[in-house]
């Protein structure tokens, strides 16, 4: 074993163990999955139907992820802290780094499950998708950008907000109004002319239409994502974020006082 | 051979002196305890040992090294409760020996005898969440007990505990004590620093005196101490004992207060009858030898532990 893997066993034996995070990261996008599967699809004509059900299970399956990264990795790392785990960490011979990949690895199995249970339940509820081979591939791609963006950000927030509720709380927070505002919550062709141009830059938002644009089709994504020019802005914004988050947790959070 | 050493150690936060020119030698396996008021820098002092904390000036070894480059000597275990309440205590074993690199096997192994050597085998396989406030510190003295660690550092391990998890908490310092382990324990209670082969009294960042503890309390010129518990606890009241101790000192308790003066006989009586003419009603006064805590109060004039 080495210190990868035990801190990637240790955070996902947590992440399945705890109930609020079960709720958040996967029965509350399930919730509404079958809640959006129902109500949503308004006078549609039938054979559209299954694809705006589609839509939803890959927004909500977004928002799991979104969740998991934004909420429950910050949850996580203070909890360590305020429980005096990082002190005692920072006492023995390891390595920042290797705690911090072991941190991810754990957070990215934990989405992919939750991503997957959505995803499931939405097909269950009648959930189409229309995509090729490299399409489903891409799209994969940009599941991964979003776990990056989204990790990221929980790690902004779990540097710098000590104690366990307020990092929960504030992740939870961003994480669900982020997604209201950007349109991974609401159809982008709904949102005032602002709030658009936050979805292309907010890159969870883009790669979540860039998916829904890839799996569903352009109807439902709202916009072309696929631009050259705004696919290279979803990946540099979403490394951007990743490399921030990871630069201040490496810094600030190991750092002896 | 010197398992710790320290030379004019400070620690500045801002204006803030928490430790001032702190100078300690401890032997390889000696059992040393830091005995201080909440504050006092004693837990800066042993973080700064554990590497979580640099110092601003000075220096520090252990086995001749620097903290951080002597890491895998020292077994740290902070004030705080850090296992993970939702793993077992065997899988939070487990994630310390992943960490410090040992194979599924050998970990295995290795946590089934720190398991033992601890008496958690039968709960081995429940969640933290269940264990007792003792059971919990002792799985926590387990993660610094690994094959190599030379150097235990205990911060204020017997805090909260009731009196018989405190007493096997102590059972199990004392078998590693027997194993020459280098220990250095951080507390604020008499009796738990009383255990160890030296003791070092601290207070403001420095320290103040240091001994064994039947010297320090020998060199302190106490003798006996009355130990009153009273009806009513109040400024009137320790006003009316102060008068009957020296350089009238007293020391609250939980339950009363300790007195000092040289003839507690002729002393014991008028204490009784005086705190009785102010309708203050005595439940229980003894002589005792003087403790630690005496010993703390009589040379600073403060208290080790709040009164609660």
């Amino acid at each position: 074993m080495g210190q990868i893997t035990a801190t990637l066993g240790k955070t996902i034996k947590e992440f399945l163990r705890q109930k609020t995070i079960l709720f958040w990261t996967i029965a509350w996008p399930i919730l509404w999955v079958l809640i959006g599967s129902f109500s949503f699809a308004g006078n549609a004509p039938n054979e559209v139907i299954p694809y705006i059900r589609g839509s939803i299970a890959i927004s909500m399956s977004v928002f799991a992820l979104m969740t998991a990264g934004i909420a429950n990795l910050p949850g996580n790392i203070a909890q360590d802290r305020e429980r005096g785990l990082l002190s005692k960490l920072m006492s023995m011979p390891i390595n920042p780094w290797k705690d911090f990949v072991g941190r991810l690895l754990a957070l990215l199995a934990f989405s992919s499950l939750a991503a997957i249970l959505v995803t499931l339940v939405g097909y269950i509820c009648g959930a189409r998708f229309s995509y090729t081979l490299t399409g489903f591939w891409q799209s994969i791609g940009f599941l991964l950008l979003i776990s990056l963006a989204s990790a990221g950000i929980g790690m902004l927030i779990g540097t710098f907000i000590k104690h366990v509720h307020g990092a929960i709380m504030s992740g939870v927070g961003i994480a669900v109004v982020t997604a209201a505002l950007s349109g991974v919550m609401a159809p982008y062709s709904s949102l005032p002319w602002l709030l658009q141009q936050f979805a292309r830059i907010y890159p969870i938002s883009s790669g979540n239409s860039s998916i829904t644009y890839l799996l569903v089709g352009e109807d439902y994504a709202g916009y072309n994502p696929l631009s050259t020019s705004q696919t290279t802005l979803t990946i540099i914004t979403s490394l951007l974020l990743f490399i921030a988050g990871l630069i201040v947790y490496s810094r600030f959070c190991w750092r002896k006082e | 051979m010197i398992a710790i050493y320290t030379e004019n150690l400070t620690k500045k936060y801002g204006d803030n002196n928490v430790l001032k020119e702190v100078n300690l030698k401890i032997e390889e396996g000696e059992f040393y305890a830091l005995m201080g008021p909440n504050g006092s820098g004693k837990t800066t002092l042993a973080s700064i040992m554990a590497s979580v904390r640099s110092p601003t000036s000075g220096k520090i070894q252990i086995y001749g090294r620097k903290p951080e480059k002597a890491k895998e000597l020292i077994g740290y275990v902070p004030q705080e409760n850090f296992s993970s309440p939702i793993l077992t205590g065997k899988e939070n074993l487990m994630y310390f020996a992943g960490l410090l690199g040992y194979s599924r096997n050998k970990a295995e192994r290795i946590v089934n005898e720190l398991l033992n050597k601890i008496g958690l085998s039968e709960d081995a396989n429940k969640k933290v969440s269940v264990y007792s406030g003792g059971m919990r510190k002792r799985l926590e003295v387990a993660t610094a007990l690994f094959p190599g660690i030379k150097v235990l550092i205990l911060d204020e391990p017997t805090t909260g505990l009731d009196p018989s998890a405190r007493r096997k908490f102590l059972g199990l310092i004392e078998e590693l004590r027997k194993e020459k382990t280098t220990i250095l324990l951080i507390t604020h209670i008499g009796a738990d620093a009383e255990l160890a082969s030296r003791v070092g009294l601290v207070d403001e960042g420095e320290i103040i005196a240091e001994d064994e503890p039947g010297r320090l309390k020998k060199m302190s010129g106490l003798k006996n101490v009355i130990n009153i518990e009273t009806t009513i606890k109040s400024e009137k009241v320790a006003n009316v004992i102060s008068n009957f101790s020296e350089k009238q000192k007293v020391l609250e308790t939980d339950v009363g207060y300790r007195v000092y003066c040289k003839d507690v006989e002729e002393a014991t009586p008028k204490i009784v009858r005086s705190l009785d003419a102010i309708g203050c009603k005595v439940t229980k006064i003894e002589t005792e030898k003087p403790s630690l805590e005496d010993v703390f109060f009589k040379r600073t004039e403060r208290m080790v532990r709040e009164v609660s």
